[in-house]
């Protein structure tokens, strides 16, 4: 399988169909980058289109010494910064923030997305990106701007802290128990 | 949990399950856990954790590539007046990325030309230049509990449980622990790179191998043959001469029916362009066309390695990854 960063330089020399490829590798993940931070799909929709654009009008300027996986995240992270900025700016001038979305949502994510939401934002973002992004520190920690050391504390801070809510919910909620600590086929997580 | 009375910190093993530890320190973190319960509970604590964030899944909807994004690819070719690159032709290039790549690949399998190689921002130092000539033979020894636990994490313990362990001393490999299933592990250092690698000195690589029985009788002699020429001192010429006229006088065994091998281990540093690498099998034969097996294509799974190939020994061998390392954990898709 060709990797991204060929598939990268491809596009950069004219190749639709080297763009096809990435996109098809990366709309999900990325939809699922945007989702997961803005609960809201149709954002999260313009957002993914919006990176891949970037990427189309910037691709000049791509070079290869950062992998198009941490690339992609860049553009993303940023969007995402904006558009918290966005709502800042608009939540001043009475709009609300949009609610959780809880219907139909399994106990067990309702868990998580409470559980995350608990966390302080750096904490955060870096469980995030490791977890869910499957990026490696030092990649976290270029995008983020901090030390890989302080990655490796913040991620092993924010792990016990979600380990401490996984164990008082499970003790509230026995169903709770029973679903959160099955592996998902298929995923990838944290081994 | 108490750092006092344990050789690996928390936090190291929580970076050992990230994949982000060096080899050495890898080998262990993976040698101390298997002896110490607290650190078993910690990392089944870590793992409870990520299997409850994966149940956070997000729903994509299914849609082909939108209008505007079209829109832009259309501008964007159109300024650039650019030649399209037929698939043919793309397939090409990246063929030939691959073969560029092949020099840098790590250990045996790791084939899979990854072109990704190109980037990783911390590779800019010149790898033409970064391991000119065999370091110190300590640089490549390791000590024997370690090695042997890596030698096993290359396959799942059902069966590197049973195989004999190869580690390797000042004077080659040397049996640790024999085995009941015909399969021998073992952890491959630089050397069985190709003879053209730029890492074919690196002392940091190691490539934890399970071979199966059929492997074991007729690839692993090589990884033997090619150890016992380094620490005899020949040169780079004199060990291809050697192998040339091994496989002439049928010392050297061409690859026997059904020969293969598990690279399952997260432990392993295959080279400094793809470092642990991804969980694979690997499938050895005499030279054979790549497109038997519909390998190298853009869409494939399948890959060749570029480790043999003829320079000199005669054989293919074809690399597919698989989605697991070998202790039954998910591992990232290449």
């Amino acid at each position: 399988m060709t990797s991204d960063e060929a598939l990268m330089l491809e596009f950069q020399r004219g190749s639709r169909a080297a763009f096809e490829e990435l996109f098809a590798r990366y709309r999900k993940p990325l939809y699922g980058f945007f989702g997961r931070r803005l609960n809201n799909p149709e954002r999260a929709e313009d957002l993914t289109q919006e990176t891949f654009l970037a990427v189309i009008r910037s691709a000049s300027r791509y070079e290869p010494r950062a992998l198009v996986r941490t690339y992609l995240y860049g553009i993303a992270l940023k969007l995402v910064a904006a558009e918290r900025r966005k709502f800042l700016t608009s939540s001043t001038s009475g709009q609300s923030a949009p609610e959780l979305k809880t219907d139909g949502t399994p106990d067990c994510v309702l868990w998580v997305r409470q559980a995350l939401e608990k966390l302080d934002a750096p904490e955060r973002e870096i469980l995030m990106l490791r977890e869910y992004e499957q990026l490696s520190y030092s990649d976290i920690a270029d995008l983020l701007r901090i030390p890989v050391n302080t990655v490796r504390s913040r991620l092993f801070r924010s792990r016990l802290a979600l380990k401490s809510y996984l164990e008082s919910e499970a003790k509230s909620n026995p169903a709770l128990r029973a679903s959160a600590g099955q592996p998902q086929p298929g995923r990838r997580g944290m081994p | 949990m108490s750092t006092n009375s344990h050789a690996i910190e928390p936090k190291e093993l929580m970076a050992y399950l990230d994949g982000e530890l060096p080899p050495d320190q890898a080998a262990e973190a993976l040698s101390h856990m298997e002896l110490c319960p607290e650190c078993q509970t910690l990392v089944a604590d870590f793992r409870s954790v990520s299997q409850a964030l994966m149940a956070w899944e997000v729903e994509s909807p299914e849609i082909g590539i939108p209008s505007e994004i079209n829109a832009a690819l259309g501008e964007r070719f159109q300024k650039r007046e650019a030649p399209k690159v037929s698939s043919a032709r793309l397939e090409n290039r990246v063929v030939t990325s691959r073969w560029v790549w092949a020099g840098a690949l790590a250990i045996v399998c790791v084939a899979v030309g990854l072109t990704l190689t190109l980037t990783s921002r911390n590779r800019k130092e010149d790898r033409s230049t970064a391991y000119p000539r065999m370091a110190s033979i300590e640089q490549y020894l390791m000590p024997a509990n370690a090695e042997i636990a890596m030698a096993r994490s290359a396959a799942p313990e059902s069966i590197s449980s049973d195989a004999k362990i190869l580690v390797l001393g000042w004077h080659g490999y040397e049996t640790a622990i024999e085995g009941r299933n015909g399969f021998v592990c073992v952890v491959e250092r630089s050397w069985i790179l190709p003879f053209n690698s730029a890492e074919f000195w690196n002392p940091k690589v190691r490539g934890p191998q399970c071979f199966n029985p059929a492997a074991a009788r007729s690839i692993l002699p090589l990884t033997i043959k090619r150890t016992e020429m380094v620490l005899a001192g020949l040169s780079k010429a004199q060990m291809i001469d050697s192998i040339k006229a091994g496989f002439d006088n049928k010392e050297l065994p061409v690859p026997e029916p059904g020969a293969m091998s598990y690279m399952m281990s997260r432990t392993g540093y295959l080279n400094d362009a793809v470092g642990h690498y991804a969980p694979h099998l690997m499938f050895y034969f005499p030279l054979t066309d790549k497109a038997s097996w519909g390998a190298d294509l853009l869409d494939t799974p399948v890959t060749m390695n570029p480790q043999f190939q003829g320079g000199p020994e005669p054989i293919t061998g074809f690399v597919i990854p698989v989605g697991k390392w070998s202790d039954g954990t998910a591992a990232p898709v290449i």
